[in-house]
C-alpha cells in the first residue's frame, strides 16, 4: 500500500471531487474537518505520509492487499466479494418495533452486540434535521435512535477515530461500502505502528448504490419546502420511483430522476455495492421492504448472527434464488461500470512517480470484470 | 508641564521632528488642533493634547481626516488659529472639503500638516499629498531640517493670514520621526479672554464678514488665484529658500525636505563643494520664478532631488522652458533622466551614487572586500523576523476563527480588509485570510459590492473586517451601503478598544477624548443594531464559540450580518505586562511533528510565545515572550498545552 500525505489527498481526492465525505480522515488531527457534508482542509499539513491519506477510500486503495489481509486471497472481483452465505433477516421478537429502514437487522445486531459486551461502543449515523451526523453510542438502547437510512453521505467514520482516541478497544461500526473500505485500510495498520491492535470489534456494512451530496440536496430541497420543517424523508420501494418529503402537515413527492442528479460523481467510481470488507453486510430484500438481505462474511460475523438468532434478537431465513441472482447481477454490474469509468479516466493502477492511483487491482481481475 | 511649553526663548531642546512641528504651532498660538492618527504624524497631536488645557487650546482626534479639516476650518472662520494633522492619504480623505475650503478661503491662520511616508514604512501606499497643493491652488511648504519644522510651521500661520487661505506643510517620516536640536522661540501669552465668533452677516463677497460659500465660483476661483499669486511673490524673498555653494557651480542641485540632508551629506562625502551648488527650496508650490531664474542661470546642469514622484522637477522644467530664451537650454538630471528612482525613499547613498555618475567622480566609501564581509555578517547576524501579531494579540485568534469558518464553509470565501494592525491578516500571521486590502473603511465597502454579485453566479462567502477606530472613520459608510442594498456579507468589527496601530489614541467608541476629558462613548453594537440587522458579540479568545457563530453567519446567505469581536489589544494599558495564565507544555504529551499534529502551534498558529525545540522535537513556551492569554490551549489537538491561572 502506498501512503502519502494530506497534500496528495487534497490533490487526488478533494480537488478531483472524489471525496464522499466518509469521515475517515477526520478527528485524526486539527487539519481535516467536515462541515455540512463537505470536507475541508483548514490549514496545510506538510507531512509526506499520514493517516488521512492512508485511510481514504478514494485514493491508493489496494484491493489485493486488503483482500489478502482479510480473506487470505488476492482480489478476485466476484460481485459480492468473499462471503460464507447469504440469508434474509429481520429484527426478532426481543427487539421493540423501531423506525427501521427495512427489517431492523442492523439496529438489532448492534444493540445486541453492545448488550452482550462484544462491543464497548458503536459508531452510527444519526441526524440533525436533514443533516446526517456521526454518533458514538455505548448504550444498547441508543442504537435505535440512529435507525433508518439517511440518504446523504455522512462523515460517520470520524466517530470511529474519536472512539479510538477515547481508548475504546472493541468498537462496532455501521457504514456504507466506501466507509467499510476506509475502515479496512484503517484496520490493516497502514502506518506500520508498533503494538497495533485492530480496534474494531464488528463491521456491519450496508448495501449502497449511491448517496447524495448533502449541500446539493439541501439546496435542491429548500426550493420545494422549508428545510427546517422536514420531519422525515423516505424512498418507498419500487415501482414508486420517488422520494417522499414530510414537512409539517405536508407531504411532497419528488421524482427519483431529479434526486439522482444530486449523486456525486465519486459514486460512479465506486466498485462495491455490498460492503465487501465487512463482517456482515445488510441490504433490503428486493420486493420485501420489511426484510433485509444478509451477507455473512467472517467467523465473528457468523457467530454474532447465530447468537442473536438463538436469543430472539434476529430472525434469519433463506433467500429466494431469484433474489440472490438479482443481487449478484446488480453488484456485478455496479463493479463493471465503475471499473470501466475508472480505467477510462486513467485512475487505475497508475505507476508514475508523482501520480497516485484511485484503485489498485491485479490486471487479471480487471480484465475478468470488464470483459 | 511638558518641555514643549518651555517659555525660555533661545533655549535648545532635542526634539522629535513631530514635536518640533507641535512647538511651531504653539509658538504661533494655535487654538484649535485636530487630526486623525496615522504614522508618521501621530506624535504631533499627542504632544499638543498634553499641553492643551494648560495653553487653553481645543485638541481633537476627529473620527476621520475630513471631519478634522472641517472642525479646524470652523476654528479659523471663528477667528482662531487652527491646524489639522494627518498622514499622506488622510489628505485624500479630506480633499473634497479642501476643494471647497480653498475657494471660500480662511480667516485666522489655518495650516494643514501632511506627514508623508516615502518608502511606505508604515503605510500601504506611497501617496503624494503634494499634488493636492497644485490641484487645490494653495501654497506648499517643505521644511528641510528640524529647526525649519518648527520655524516654518510657525510662519505658515502668518502666511495663511496674509493670503487668507490655508497653507499646507509637508513633512516626511525621516523628519517627523528623526530627532534634532531645535532652538525655541517665544510662546505667546496664554489668552484666556479669546473672543471667538463667526461673523457672517456682512456682504456676501466680504472675506471678513460675509458667508463662507464658494459661489459664485467664478469670482471665488479668481480670488483664489490672486491669493496664490501673492504667495508666489512672498516666496521670492522667503528665507526658507537658501542657496549654498560657489557662485557658478558646475552642477546645481535643487532639493527640498529631507532630501536637503541627503544632498548635504552626499556633497560632503564626495568633497565636491567647489563643483556643486545646493538650492534648497522651502516653498515648493507655487515656485517663485525670479528666484528659480537666478539660480538656473548659475549653470547649465541641473539635478533635481526629491522623493517619490518628480513633482518639483516638472514644475521647475516648466519655468525653465519658459525662461529658455533668457537663460538658455539646460541639461536636467533627476527622475525622468533615470538618476533617481520614482518610488521608495531616497537616502544619502542613492544621491551619492547619482552624483558620482553625473560628475564622473570616483568614490569608494569602504573597500569592496570589507563591504562583502559586512553584508555576510549582517545576513547571518540579523534574526529572520517576519511581521507578526504580538503575543496575546486578539487579531491572531480572530483570524484563526475567520480562516477556519471560511474553510469549513468551503466556498472559497475571502476577507476584504483595510488599514490597521489587522491588515497583517494578509500575511501568514493572519493565515493569509485577507485577500483585498485598500483604504480605511474599504473592507466593508468592497465587500458590499461583492455581496451583490450573486445574480451573476458568484457564490463565494464574503467577509469584511474593520477595526473599531476604522468603523467610525469610514467603515460605517460601507456598512450603511451594504445594509441598504441588502448585500450578502458578514462584517466583523475587530474591537480592540482603541486605535492600537498608532498608539491607542481615543476614538468615538471610548469615553475619553484627546485631552483626557470625559465624553460620551458610542456603542458600535447599538449602532449596528439600530440598522435592523443581526448583530452578534463575541470574545475572540473563545475560539470555539467564535468559529461556531461565524460559520453560521457566513452560511446565512441573506443580507448583512455583524459580528463584533471584543478584546483589548495585548499592548493596551489594561493588558500590557499582565498575564492571565501561566502557560506550560507537557513535553511527554506533545505530538510534535507526528501525524496527528505536525506542529500546529509553532508551524501555523505561530504565536511568538511558542517555540519549537528542534533537538527535543517538542514545542515549548517562551516564558519571556508569552503574554499568558491562554488561547493556544484550545488549538492543541493533544491537550499538551496547559494553563494555570496566574497568581
Ligand atoms: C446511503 C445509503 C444507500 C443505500 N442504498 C441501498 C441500496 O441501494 N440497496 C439496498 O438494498 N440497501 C441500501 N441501503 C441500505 C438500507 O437502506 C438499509 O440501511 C439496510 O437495509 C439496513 O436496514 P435496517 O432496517 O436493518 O436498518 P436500520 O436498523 O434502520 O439501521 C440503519 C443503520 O444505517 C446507518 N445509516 C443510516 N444512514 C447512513 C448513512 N448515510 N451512512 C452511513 N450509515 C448510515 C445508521 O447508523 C443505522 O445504524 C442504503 C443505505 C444507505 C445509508
Ligand atoms: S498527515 Fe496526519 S497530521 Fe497531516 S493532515 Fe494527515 S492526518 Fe493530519
Ligand atoms: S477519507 Fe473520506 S472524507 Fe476524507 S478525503 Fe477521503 S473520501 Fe473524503
Ligand atoms: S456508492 Fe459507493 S461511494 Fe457512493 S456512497 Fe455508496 S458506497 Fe459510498
Ligand atoms: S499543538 Fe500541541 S501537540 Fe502540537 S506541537 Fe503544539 S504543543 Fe505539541
Amino acid at each position: 500500500m502506498r501512503v502519502f500525505g494530506s497534500n496528495e489527498l487534497l490533490k487526488d481526492v478533494l480537488e478531483r471531487d472524489l471525496c464522499i465525505g466518509c469521515g475517515a480522515c477526520m478527528e485524526l488531527c486539527p487539519y481535516l474537518k467536515s462541515h455540512r457534508g463537505k470536507t475541508a482542509m483548514l490549514f496545510p499539513c506538510t507531512l509526506p505520509e499520514g493517516r488521512c491519506h492512508a485511510y481514504c477510500p478514494k485514493v491508493e486503495v489496494n484491493l489485493d492487499d486488503l483482500s489478502l489481509k482479510f480473506f487470505d486471497t488476492s482480489y478476485e472481483g466476484t460481485p459480492l466479494g468473499s462471503y460464507r452465505y447469504v440469508k434474509t433477516a429481520r429484527a426478532g421478537e426481543k427487539v421493540d418495533n423501531g423506525d427501521f429502514q427495512a427489517g431492523g437487522t442492523v439496529s438489532a445486531l448492534m444493540s445486541f452486540a453492545l448488550k452482550k459486551g462484544y462491543l464497548d461502543a458503536a459508531v452510527l449515523t444519526d441526524r440533525k434535521g436533514i443533516l446526517p451526523v456521526p454518533r458514538l453510542v455505548t448504550n444498547p438502547e441508543d442504537v435505535f435512535t440512529c435507525s433508518s437510512s439517511k440518504y446523504t453521505a455522512a462523515p460517520t467514520l470520524l466517530a470511529c477515530n474519536q472512539a479510538i482516541k477515547k481508548g475504546y478497544k472493541r468498537t462496532g461500526v455501521v457504514g456504507t461500502p466506501c466507509q467499510v473500505l476506509a475502515l479496512a485500510q484503517m484496520r490493516s495498520n497502514p502506518m506500520k505502528e508498533k503494538d497495533f491492535t485492530d480496534p474494531v470489534g464488528l463491521v456491519v456494512g450496508l448495501f449502497c448504490t449511491w448517496a447524495l451530496d448533502f449541500r446539493a440536496f439541501e439546496a435542491f430541497i429548500s426550493e420545494h419546502v422549508d428545510v427546517n420543517k422536514i420531519t422525515k424523508l423516505d424512498i418507498p420501494p419500487p415501482p414508486a420511483e420517488s422520494m417522499e418529503v414530510f414537512a409539517g402537515d405536508d407531504k411532497i413527492e419528488i421524482s427519483l430522476d431529479e434526486i439522482r442528479q444530486l449523486i456525486p460523481e465519486t459514486c460512479s467510481y465506486c466498485i462495491d455495492m455490498t460492503s465487501e470488507f465487512s463482517d456482515i453486510s445488510v441490504g433490503v430484500l428486493e420486493g420485501r421492504p420489511d426484510i433485509n438481505t444478509l451477507i455473512i462474511r467472517t467467523e465473528r460475523g457468523k457467530n454474532i448472527v447465530d447468537e442473536a438468532q438463538e436469543e430472539g434478537y434476529l430472525v434469519v431465513g433463506e433467500i429466494p434464488e431469484e433474489n440472490l441472482e438479482h443481487l449478484i447481477w446488480a453488484a456485478g454490474n455496479k463493479k463493471k461500470k465503475a471499473l470501466i469509468k475508472g480505467k477510462q479516466d486513467g485512475l487505475l493502477n497508475i505507476s508514475e512517480e508523482d501520480k497516485r492511483a484511485y484503485l489498485r487491482v491485479n490486471t487479471k481481475t480487471i480484465e475478468k470484470i470488464i470483459a | 508641564m511638558s518641555y514643549l511649553a518651555d517659555n525660555n526663548e533661545g533655549v535648545q531642546h532635542l526634539l522629535l521632528g513631530n514635536e518640533a512641528i507641535a512647538r511651531g504651532a504653539l509658538e504661533a498660538g494655535v487654538k484649535v488642533a485636530t487630526g486623525y492618527p496615522g504614522t508618521p504624524s501621530s506624535e504631533i497631536m499627542e504632544s499638543l493634547s498634553k499641553v492643551a488645557h494648560g495653553r487653553n487650546m481645543y485638541v481633537e482626534w476627529s473620527i476621520n481626516e475630513k471631519l478634522a479639516m472641517e472642525v479646524a476650518a470652523a476654528g479659523s472662520f471663528a477667528r482662531l488659529r487652527s491646524m489639522c494633522v494627518m498622514k499622506q492619504n488622510g489628505v485624500n480623505v479630506g480633499s473634497d472639503f479642501l476643494l471647497h475650503l480653498a475657494l471660500t478661503g480662511t480667516r485666522e491662520g489655518m495650516v494643514i500638516i501632511a506627514c508623508e511616508d516615502p518608502g511606505a514604512h508604515s503605510s500601504i501606499n506611497e501617496g503624494e499629498a503634494r499634488m493636492f497643493a497644485g490641484m487645490l491652488e494653495i501654497p506648499l511648504l517643505e521644511p528641510g531640517d528640524f529647526q525649519e519644522l518648527k520655524d516654518m510651521v510657525k510662519w505658515a500661520f502668518d502666511l495663511s493670514e496674509e493670503i487668507r487661505n490655508l497653507v499646507m506643510v509637508r513633512s516626511v517620516t525621516r523628519l517627523s520621526h528623526g530627532s534634532g536640536n531645535v532652538k525655541f522661540g517665544k510662546l505667546p501669552e496664554i489668552d484666556t479672554n479669546v473672543d471667538a465668533g463667526f461673523q457672517c452677516d456682512g456682504f456676501i463677497l466680504d472675506p471678513d464678514k460675509g458667508a463662507m460659500i464658494s459661489m459664485p465660483v467664478n469670482h471665488f476661483h479668481g480670488r483664489l488665484q490672486e491669493k496664490l499669486k501673492k504667495a508666489r511673490e512672498i516666496f521670492e524673498d522667503c528665507l526658507f529658500n537658501t542657496y549654498n555653494g560657489v557662485e557658478k557651480p558646475e552642477l546645481l542641485i535643487i532639493t527640498s525636505s529631507a532630501c536637503n540632508l541627503y544632498c548635504k551629506e552626499a556633497i560632503a562625502l564626495l568633497g565636491v563643494e567647489d563643483r556643486v551648488g545646493l538650492l534648497k527650496l522651502g516653498t515648493t508650490w507655487p515656485l517663485p520664478p525670479e528666484l528659480i531664474k537666478k539660480n538656473l542661470s548659475r549653470t547649465d546642469n541641473i539635478f533635481i532631488v526629491e522623493e517619490v514622484l518628480p513633482i518639483m522637477e516638472g514644475n521647475i522644467k516648466v519655468l525653465a522652458a519658459e525662461m529658455a530664451p533668457e537663460i538658455g537650454v539646460k541639461n536636467f538630471y533627476g527622475k525622468n533622466a533615470g538618476n533617481l528612482p520614482t518610488s521608495g525613499e531616497l537616502n544619502p547613498d542613492l544621491v551619492l551614487d547619482a552624483l558620482k555618475t553625473i560628475l564622473s567622480v570616483e568614490y569608494e566609501d569602504m573597500p569592496e572586500s570589507y563591504k562583502k564581509k559586512a553584508q555576510a555578517v549582517a545576513l547571518t547576524g540579523a534574526p529572520n523576523r517576519e511581521l507578526t501579531f504580538c503575543p496575546g494579540c486578539p487579531h491572531r485568534a480572530s483570524f484563526w476563527s475567520i480562516h477556519g469558518a471560511l474553510k469549513l464553509d468551503g466556498r472559497k470565501g475571502f476577507v476584504c480588509g483595510d488599514i490597521g494592525c489587522y491588515g497583517l491578516g494578509v500575511l501568514p500571521t493572519g493565515f493569509s485570510t485577507i485577500k483585498a486590502l485598500h483604504a480605511m473603511g474599504s473592507g466593508i465597502g468592497v465587500a458590499s459590492g461583492f455581496g451583490k454579485l450573486r445574480q451573476f453566479g458568484m457564490d463565494q462567502a464574503v467577509v469584511a473586517v474593520c477595526g473599531d477606530s476604522t468603523f467610525f472613520h469610514a467603515g460605517i459608510n460601507g456598512l450603511l451601503n451594504a445594509v441598504h442594498h441588502s448585500s450578502d456579507v458578514t462584517f466583523i468589527v475587530l474591537d480592540n478598544g482603541g486605535t492600537a496601530m498608532t498608539g491607542f489614541q481615543p476614538h468615538p467608541g471610548l469615553t475619553v477624548n484627546a485631552m483626557g476629558d470625559e465624553v460620551p462613548g458610542l456603542d458600535i453594537a447599538a449602532i449596528c443594531g439600530s440598522l435592523g440587522i443581526r448583530v452578534e458579540i463575541g470574545d475572540p479568545f473563545d475560539l470555539k464559540g467564535t468559529q461556531e457563530t461565524l460559520t453560521e453567519l457566513i452560511q446565512d446567505k441573506k443580507g448583512v450580518k455583524v459580528l463584533i469581536l471584543r478584546k483589548n489589544c495585548a499592548l493596551s494599558p489594561e493588558r500590557k505586562n499582565k498575564k492571565d495564565y501561566e502557560m506550560h507544555i507537557d513535553e511527554g504529551i506533545c505530538l510534535g511533528e507526528n501525524c496527528g499534529c505536525n506542529r500546529l502551534c509553532t508551524r501555523i498558529f505561530r504565536c511568538p510565545g511558542l517555540v519549537w525545540d528542534q533537538e527535543r522535537k517538542t514545542s515549548r513556551i517562551d516564558e519571556a515572550i508569552c503574554a499568558g492569554c491562554g488561547v493556544c490551549v484550545d488549538i492543541c489537538p493533544a491537550e499538551a498545552i496547559k494553563k494555570k491561572e496566574a497568581a
